[in-house]
């Protein structure tokens, strides 16, 4: 009769130790490595998406190769002894830890695929922000209000996520602006595109244009203006730009607001919603 | 085609090509094709001493113009013109401002760039006209677009020499300069918020040009002359106007040694709207203080701002307007590529 029988290695006290001396130095080296990454791209001004791409990959190569030196150099398990461990480990994730592999498996998913990466402006679900750091788990956001939103990794299977810039710095900004029927709305044009092109905060260049349209509806005209900014974290602050300085300059040529009838707004709002 | 011989003086440096560019852009008009130069650079990099060749070799058929600050009206532009056909227009980055309502004097003027009878050579700020490209197409008002080159080592050092007889200057190999390290350490000042304190992180600086003279002085190629002429190309970064000024700087007439060209990296710290008013400045070269005013309009103090720049060595103030300064100006456009407000 042959032997069935599989041993489990002895798991010590030392085996123990060197276990959690190497998931410590892999943890502070992933720390290390990031607080350095992370530096250094906030000085290298638009060039900060592309240094910051590595992360989650070394991220989730020195987590590998620790898990790897510690099932065959430390704990020293043989074939048969790892696909017992495939089978505990199949029913530990039947049992409860289904989220968090399936959060790891988002991760790595994440990593490789690149559907959005640290330093994008992403929708995930119901939160919009820049990922400051996507981990084993989850994925952090920073909110425009500064909140800091951590999304499991999982969501990627489940939800969409919309990237607004993909990997670049520059993102495209869509400002309305809605003046009375009666404006001149060429000249309205005129200083919308005059506005966009000379903000502080503009990026142009021929794969990224600017465009000013004019739409028409029943008691008021809707301008809009898409333009690149020149950094994501300028988001906000471009849209305030060019919108402050184009009233300011709409006030000075007899360019209106919409002059709304309260009868009247129960239609716009219908006509927005279509 | 215009097959005639075009005659170039030698006695200017470095413009060979570019000259010979225009002279064919010339002959052109002249046989009844309008094309249209426009000569772009940076700051320094020499399109007036272009200009002023090109002047020399049209004596007869040319009017030449410059502005030194900004068109604010159209009607300023109504050159008399009329008995020249060729018309010589230095620094056309004045007839613009960067605001609503700043783009009518520049429209006036490429408009009236299409007559058929007349020939515009006409020089930009590089910047300017980068920009000014991306958001108004302005390219298509000028066919024949001459990009100055920076200069070579050789070049520079040619260029400098010319103003001077043989033998007229001692270049010295010094002890300090064959002391200056390779590798240097120095300091990043870093802000910690939580603590509201500064610390100093340590990063390598590598010398490329001590370098490169300790590894050509073991080939025993290079002499101490085109070692201080690359020196001074380096912190030039090949721009003539610049590598002249930091000669004036480092020569003691009629002495000159390797030890006194220094390159001063900056540091630059500035928030968004000090960049965007260095950016206003770098795009004119020169600027009065009233303009960037009217320019960033009211929301942030200008003066304070001017203060701030001219506090970190970035530019030169005097007689209510800025210019930028020429030693700082690779540091400058480092910086603002960094930021992405130069494109």
């Amino acid at each position: 009769m042959p032997d069935n029988t599989i041993t489990l290695p002895v798991i010590d006290t030392g085996v123990i130790i060197s276990l959690i001396l190497v998931i410590l130095i892999a943890y502070l080296f992933i720390r290390v490595i990031t607080f350095t990454l992370v530096f250094i791209s906030e000085r290298v001004g638009h060039h900060r998406i592309t240094v910051k791409m590595v992360l989650p990959l070394l991220k989730f190569s020195i987590y590998g190769f620790a898990i790897y030196y510690i099932l065959i150099y430390i704990v020293k398990w043989e074939s048969s002894q790892l696909v017992l461990f495939g089978g505990l480990f199949g029913a530990a994730i039947g049992f409860g830890l289904k989220d968090l592999f399936a959060d790891i498996i988002g991760g790595i998913v994440i990593t490789i695929e690149k559907p959005y990466q640290v330093g994008d402006k992403i929708k995930m679900g119901n939160y919009y922000g820049e990922v400051s750091d996507i981990g084993i788990r989850s994925t952090k956001l920073v909110t425009p209000d500064d909140n800091l939103v951590s999304a499991p990794n999982y969501l990627i299977f489940t939800q969409a996520v919309a990237s607004a810039n993909a990997g670049t710095s520059e993102m495209m900004i869509v400002i309305d602006m809605f003046i009375d029927s009666c404006s001149d709305p060429v000249l309205a044009m005129k200083i919308l595109t005059e506005s966009v092109m000379t903000s502080k905060y503009v990026y142009v260049s021929r794969n990224r244009p600017f465009t000013i349209l004019l739409k028409d509806f029943p008691f008021y005209r809707r301008l809009r203006a898409k333009a690149y900014v020149n950094d994501l974290r300028y988001e906000f602050e471009f849209e305030s730009d060019v919108t402050r300085r184009t009233w300011k300059e709409f006030s000075g040529n007899g360019i209106e607001a919409p002059n709304i009838n309260i009868l009247e707004a129960g239609t716009i709002n219908q006509t927005n919603a279509s | 085609m215009v097959n005639e011989k075009i005659d170039i003086s030698d006695e200017i440096i470095g413009f060979q090509e570019e000259i010979l560019n225009i002279q064919t852009a010339i002959a052109e008009f002249e046989s009844g094709h309008n094309l249209n130069v426009a000569i772009i650079s940076e700051p320094y990099a020499g399109r007036t001493t272009l200009l002023n060749e090109i002047e020399k070799m049209n004596l007869h058929k040319i009017i030449r113009f410059s502005f030194s600050s900004i068109v604010k009206n159209k009607d300023e532009i109504i050159l008399p013109y009329q008995s020249k056909r060729i018309v010589l227009i230095d620094d056309c980055q004045f007839l613009f401002m960067r605001k609503i309502g700043g783009f009518e004097v520049l429209e006036h003027f490429l408009n009236s760039t299409a007559a058929p009878d007349k020939m515009f050579i006409t020089t930009w700020n590089f910047y300017s006209w980068k920009y000014l490209d991306e958001v108004m197409k302005i390219g298509k008002f000028f066919p024949v677009q001459i990009n100055l080159p920076k200069f070579t080592a050789g070049q520079i050092k040619d260029s400098i020499l010319s103003g001077y007889k043989k033998e007229e200057i001692e270049f010295v190999e010094d002890v300090e300069f064959e002391k200056e390290r390779i590798i240097n350490f120095k300091k990043y000042p870093v802000a910690i918020k939580p603590w509201n304190k500064k610390i100093n992180l340590p990063y390598i600086r590598i010398d490329y040009s001590g370098l490169k003279f300790r590894l050509s002085k073991k080939e025993k190629r290079a002499t101490i002359e085109d070692i201080i002429f690359e020196k001074i190309h380096n912190v030039s970064n090949g721009n003539p106007g610049v590598a002249k000024i930091i000669w004036l700087r480092s020569l003691k007439y009629p002495i000159i040694k390797p030890s006194r060209i220094k390159d001063e990296s900056l540091n630059i710290e500035l928030d968004y709207n000090e960049s965007f008013v260095l950016n206003i400045i770098l795009s004119m070269k020169s600027i009065k203080n009233e303009e960037i005013s009217e320019i960033t309009g009211l929301d942030f103090e200008v003066d304070k701002i001017i203060f701030q720049l001219s506090k970190q060595g970035l530019i030169l103030t005097g007689d209510c307007s800025c210019t930028i300064k020429p030693e700082a100006l690779k540091g400058i456009i480092e910086f603002l590529k960094k930021l992405r407000m130069v494109w």
